[in-house]
């Protein structure tokens, strides 16, 4: 016993060593993005992506950026501020690059390189609506002007390709639809300067993220503390996730400090020693050590749920040791006692471990770690009851402890509860059957937007942003599908000519689209053929009398403008415009997304996607899974009951932890809670430390250490509620809504335990 | 590409920069060109070559210009076709022969470019030093020379290579060389103060609607 306590007390050590390494390094992140949620389902590249498996491609793009906002009275001291700002956030790691007014200026250049050949047939959409109406006497009058204008970009190159100076017109155009964000604004007596930040892609896989928020807040105070009168806000999902990830790690402290002060203070209640206190420690600090290991170990970063989860594994670890320890020294050997108890404490980590198993077929990672988490910690504090807690000196449970007490009271109360067998089978049945019609009755609510507590000052400075520069807010898109590159831009070209009106009555901000950086050839051969009638045919010869070089029109078999490498290259905003096979339109600022939809009506294949929407459906879509998992569970638990207790003690004993489903199910809908897919997920919980409690008391019914295991039981209650309770006081409200679940649960598992377990002899108000 | 009207507007403002700058640039060892006051401004004609490479001839216009520190610059092409171009507050402007607007660019960075201008006519070196090298030399004939050289990353570098003007009292040439080899040669004449408000007709300009 002495090797096998050794060995595993090495491993754990191990274990230790290595998850502190991991953490403490920086070599393990921990990940507080929702879109880490989000499953990852492989699907053949070839064909056209969900609607999830999109807004997570377009989200994991946005969240690359980070955009801060800095203002002061004097557009001077301002942009010297910005441009310092801008250097000390370039230097960071993990900055890709920077966007500032005033930077970026060889940008004109290559922008001209690349439209510049294709000019003819780029038309802006005032100048093809002159055109069509057959005035394109402004447009020569124009560029007469143009020739002579000391405002001009005209050059000796722009002249041979574009001598009716059309491209400035069109680019100027395109500006306007990409909206504003790279101009300082003056608003109020202030003046307001957007600094964009690109970071890099592998910032957060890399668990360096919260380094790069750390050094962005450093420069923005250093940058305040030089400039007086200068005020900053920020945005980005770097900046929320980070946010959420201290407040929910701050909880995860709190909670697991509080919920193991609170055991050892129960412990100490119960056996007036410290000794029991270092059994109980041994246990659960074993299952919270190999459980990060193990997580640690399979996945790069840890969502902090799964930590938030992986301390409230305290309540059921705590389960195992106090299981072993109220047995009393007069049982005989440590090993006389652990043989008395290893049946149930099997047979409920058999059970958990089905159960929690059932959570790694979920395809959200966070489930995934969870799964792992809960069953190699399980696993882990069960080893340390079989191998640790035997070399740990006995104490008794003192018969004046108040807990005990506690304990002998509601024992009589509970006593007169009891009922006769065919009631409970009665009893089974209407759980049985309560279950079903509540998983299929009960409304879900998945909404996405409900899980997260948020930050006021994040939140107010995103409005900010928002309102003053236009940026950020609102991320809503549409979705072209279509065979080829083509037939996706005509149709982005039909979408906007649908979504104009909208725009110009201001129910829509605005709208960018692969098609207006790229218009389709379609369109590209429309313009060039107005462009060769209505102003080579008619002004081309007095064109070419002010210039010195003669100017022909364009040849309808020239190449046109098309989005390959070269032009994503220059106008890397392409690849915010696509995804996979799709091509994406970005709308600002949407006011009225019922007109929205009833104007793309007509177009196919255009699909309107809300990226919270589409989240909270697929959320939707595992809230039915969850429910199917965990119907399967209970499947297997109760034929296991049945093939061991036989057919009517095994329905009893399994209707106990469905019951404290059913409980949790109800309760949760009547204290308002969401039923969610986070719930049910946690009704998994209940549904293992459920069974723990009915198992234990199964198997050491009629025995002499049947009042022992009814006090270790009420002892795991007490522990698992501090600790679940604690989680119901979180301030991120997906983890307050877990924990009240599974409080509310725990106590009907409690009292479902000891009704359905009731000896046959204890039928009625006998106690 | 948020920034391709910023940057349209840049090539247009480096453009006008170069001929703003026509009333300011002066050396310290010489005499300075006549300081404009808040309440004047500066009136005169101009002529403008504008060499495009790779063609033989240049492209000839001529008209007359005004300058207000308080107002900002309009410049009117007579020949050889009717034209305005208006810089002000708002931004750049262009006005057809027929009276029709068209804003070219807009935005708040034209207020400091407007500054920018005035400060240097108060005789205020330091705008002008943020932006450019600047070499001051005198010509034979004893006129000023000075040679702005725009510095790397402004805006204006990726228009203008380099800004030549030269002038005793007033600035009388002004030579904007671009990358693309092209370059305008511009020649100012007739120039002379006055007391604001402006003429009636330039007034007008400055405040008509966009079409």
């Amino acid at each position: 016993m002495a090797l096998r306590a050794s060995i595993w007390a090495f491993c754990l050590i191990l274990m230790a060593t290595f998850a502190g390494w991991q953490l403490h390094g920086g070599f393990t992140g921990i990940d507080a993005d929702f879109l880490s949620l989000i499953g990852r389902e492989n699907t053949d590249p070839d064909k056209p992506k969900s609607n999830i498996e999109t807004v997570r491609h377009l989200l994991a793009r946005d969240s690359q950026q980070a955009i801060f906002m800095l203002s002061h009275p004097e557009r001077d001291t301002l942009e010297k501020a910005a441009s310092e700002f801008a250097d000390k956030i370039a230097a960071m790691d993990g900055t890709q690059n920077i966007t500032l007014p005033g930077r970026n200026n060889d940008r004109f250049a290559d922008l001209m390189a690349l439209y510049g050949p294709y000019a003819n047939g780029l038309l802006s959409q005032s100048d093809h609506t002159r055109l069509t109406n057959g005035d394109g006497d402004a447009l020569y009058r124009r560029a007469i002007q143009n020739l002579y204008s000391p405002a001009t970009t005209l050059s000796s190159q722009s002249l041979k390709q574009d001598p009716f100076a059309l491209l400035p017109v069109f680019l100027s155009d395109l500006g306007s639809k990409l909206g504003s964000g790279n101009d300082v604004i003056a608003r109020g007596g202030r003046f307001y300067l957007p600094v964009m930040a690109t970071l890099s892609a592998d910032l957060r896989s890399t668990g360096t993220d919260p380094r790069w928020v750390k050094g962005a807040k450093a420069a923005l105070q250093s940058i305040k503390d030089m400039t007086p009168d200068l005020t900053t806000a920020k945005t980005g999902q770097i900046f929320f996730a980070q946010a959420e990830a201290t407040r929910a790690k701050a909880d995860v402290q709190r909670i697991a400090i509080i919920a193991t002060i609170g055991i050892l203070i129960m412990i100490g209640l119960v056996f007036y020693s410290p000794i029991p206190l270092l059994g109980a420690l041994l246990v659960v600090g074993s299952g919270l050590i190999a459980g990060l290991a193990a997580v640690i170990l399979i996945f790069p970063t840890i969502h902090v749920i799964a930590l938030v989860f992986g301390a409230s594994m305290i309540g059921i670890s705590v389960d195992y040791a106090l299981h072993f320890l109220v047995l009393r020294t007069s049982d005989g050997s440590p090993r006389d006692r652990l043989r008395k108890i290893k049946p149930g404490l099997s047979l409920g980590l058999l059970t958990s471990v089905i159960g929690f198993s059932a959570l790694s077929l979920s395809p959200t990672q966070l489930l995934a770690q969870i799964a792992v988490y809960s069953v190699v910690g399980l696993i882990a504090a069960y080893c340390s009851v079989l191998f640790l807690l035997p070399l740990v000196p006995a104490r008794d449970v003192r018969a004046s402890s108040p807990i005990r007490k506690l304990h002998d009271l509601l024992q009589i109360g509970l006593n007169r509860t009891f009922s006769t067998r065919p009631t409970r089978l009665i009893a089974s049945t209407v759980i049985i059957i309560g279950l079903v019609l509540a998983a299929a009755l009960i409304p879900g609510n998945n909404d996405i937007r409900q899980f997260g507590h948020g930050n006021d000052t994040l939140i107010s400075d995103a409005r900010e942003i928002a309102d003053i520069l236009g940026l950020g807010g609102s991320s809503t898109f549409l979705r072209i599908d279509g065979d080829n590159a083509q037939s996706r831009l005509q149709t982005g070209e039909a979408v906007r000519h649908a979504l104009s009106p909208l725009i110009n009555d201001n129910r829509l901000g605005g709208l960018i689209g692969l098609s207006d950086l790229i218009p389709s050839i379609a369109r590209q051969e429309e313009n060039r053929l107005l462009v060769t009638h209505e102003l080579y045919d008619r002004f081309g010869a007095a064109l070419s009398d002010q210039l010195p070089v003669n100017i022909t029109a364009p040849t309808m078999s020239a190449d046109y403008l098309v989005p390959d490498e070269r032009a994503t290259m220059i106008l890397p905003e392409i690849d915010r415009l696509h995804s996979g096979n799709s091509d994406i339109i970005r709308l600002r600022n949407v006011m009225d997304i019922d007109a929205i939809r009833a104007a793309i009506a007509p177009i196919n294949p255009v699909t309107l996607i809300d990226p919270a929407d589409a989240i909270s459906a697929q959320f939707s879509q595992y809230h039915f899974w969850a429910w199917v998992a965990l119907g399967g569970a209970l499947c297997i638990a109760a034929i296991l009951a049945v093939s061991r207790y036989g057919l009517r003690s095994g329905i009893c004993i399994f209707a106990a932890p469905a019951g404290a489903i059913l409980i949790a199910v109800i309760g949760g809908y009547l204290f308002g809670i969401p039923q969610s897919f986070f719930t049910t997920m946690a009704l998994f919980l209940v549904f293992a430390i459920g069974a723990d409690y009915v198992l234990f008391l199964a198997e050491s019914r009629n025995s002499n250490h049947d009042d022992d295991t009814r006090l270790a039981v009420l002892l795991s209650l007490i522990s698992s509620v501090l600790a679940f309770g604690l989680l119901a006081s979180s301030s991120v409200p997906l983890v307050r809504d877990i924990g009240s679940v599974i409080a509310i649960g725990l106590v009907g598992a409690w009292f479902l335990a000891f009704w359905m377990t009731a000896p046959d002899h204890e039928q009625g108000n006998t106690p | 590409m948020t920034l391709l009207r910023r940057l349209i507007a840049s090539g247009m403002m480096a453009a006008l920069f170069g001929a703003g700058v026509f009333s300011c640039a002066w050396a310290t060892e010489i005499t300075p060109p006549a300081k404009i006051n808040q309440d004047q401004y500066l009136r005169g004609s101009f002529t403008m070559e504008r060499y495009l490479a790779g063609f033989d001839k240049p492209l000839r216009s001529n008209g007359d210009f005004i300058l207000s520190p308080t107002t900002g610059l309009v410049w009117r092409t007579l020949d050889p076709f009717p034209g305005t171009t208006v810089l002000d507050d708002h931004g750049i402007t262009r006005i057809d022969d027929q009276g029709n607007r068209d804003a070219l660019a807009r935005g708040d960075q034209f207020r400091q470019f407007v500054e920018l201008i005035s400060a240097v006519l108060a005789g205020n070196w330091q705008p002008l030093e943020q932006r450019f090298d600047i070499t001051k030399s005198t010509t034979a004939d004893n006129a000023w020379q000075i040679i702005l050289t725009p510095k790397d990353n402004t805006a204006i570098a990726s228009q203008i290579t380099k800004i030549t003007a030269t002038g005793n009292d007033y600035v009388q040439t002004i030579q904007l060389e671009k990358p693309s080899d092209d370059h305008d040669d511009i020649i100012l004449a007739d120039q002379g103060l006055g007391n604001l408000p402006l003429p009636p007709e330039f007034a007008a300009l400055l405040t008509g609607t966009v079409k």
